[in-house]
């Protein structure tokens, strides 16, 4: 039988927590969800978990995930999760990269930001809260950098909060806007957490 | 990935003379990426300043004479 979690209206890490309760005792899942952070973390988890999933975007805008978890992917990935597949989690906390001269610790930021794309394998997730946001938006010198790692698959998320201090909420150009909630559990489930 | 063949970098002694150029590029227009120097290519600033390959003769004349440059070249793409 499938069960149906509608997620709709929910942020993470709802959806998550969610969907890893009916997995528990479920073998065929579909999730509804209605944004994409709820939809990229649903989707890693099924992933982590060794599932198979399908999924399908509606034209009201929402994400339909139809998880199977096989026999073989028991609750064994979720107990014991190898060391290679823990997430790398990048937190960026500023616009400028170490103490000292901001001068210095812009260059710094941006050659780090460029650098990352060569990473192998690229983290899984980049968040970016206080000044560090100022790079997630218009005319940050690392725009296109930060572009081309969402296109790669890295999900970046960017502090709402932090936005909204600044100012800066409309000027968003890169990643997706969040709140403490999915940042805690991000950095919570990261196998490594590395901050510039 | 990153690099790619129509990008030419300027190589500079001092990361002070880096930041100055970046300056003045910006002011006269011309695109251009502060990006780490390339690993194949060694340096003790660290940092260098990509460009359009098109616009290396502008660049010339907007730095001609003001800066410490130790080349410019092509970014060649690495294995």
């Amino acid at each position: 039988m499938e069960t149906i979690i509608d997620c709709r209206g929910l942020t993470c890490p709802q959806p998550v927590i969610l969907t890893k309760n009916a997995l528990n005792d479920q073998d065929k899942v579909t999730v509804i969800v209605d944004n994409d952070p709820a939809m990229q973390n649903v989707r890693r988890l099924a992933t982590k978990m060794g599932c198979q999933l399908q999924m399908e975007k509606k034209e009201d805008g929402t994400y339909h995930i139809r998880i199977s978890r096989s026999a073989a992917a028991g609750k064994s990935a979720e107990t014991a999760p190898a060391a290679a597949d823990a997430p790398l989690i990048i937190a960026v906390s500023s616009d400028r990269m170490g103490r000292g001269s901001d001068e210095l610790g812009d260059v710094l930021i941006r050659s780090y930001i460029h650098t990352i794309l060569e990473l192998d394998p690229l983290p899984d997730t980049m968040i970016f809260y206080n000044t560090g946001v100022k790079l997630a938006v218009r005319d940050s010198a690392v725009l296109d950098d930060l572009k081309e790692l969402e296109a790669a698959g890295v999900s970046i998320i960017v502090c709402g909060t932090c936005l909204n201090y600044f100012g800066l909420t409309d000027s968003i150009a890169a990643g997706v806007v969040s709140n403490m909630y999915e940042i805690a559990s991000t950095m919570a489930s990261a196998g490594r957490l590395v901050t510039p | 990935m990153t690099a790619s063949p129509e990008f030419q970098v300027i190589i500079f002694k001092s990361v002070h003379h880096a930041l100055r150029a970046e300056k003045i590029l910006k002011e006269i227009g011309i695109p251009h990426k502060l990006i780490p120097v390339p690993r194949h290519i060694s340096s003790d600033c660290g940092v260098c300043l990509r460009f359009p390959a098109g616009e290396r003769e502008h660049v010339e004349q907007a730095l001609a004479g003001k800066f410490d440059i130790d080349e410019i070249r092509p970014l060649e793409n690495q294995g």
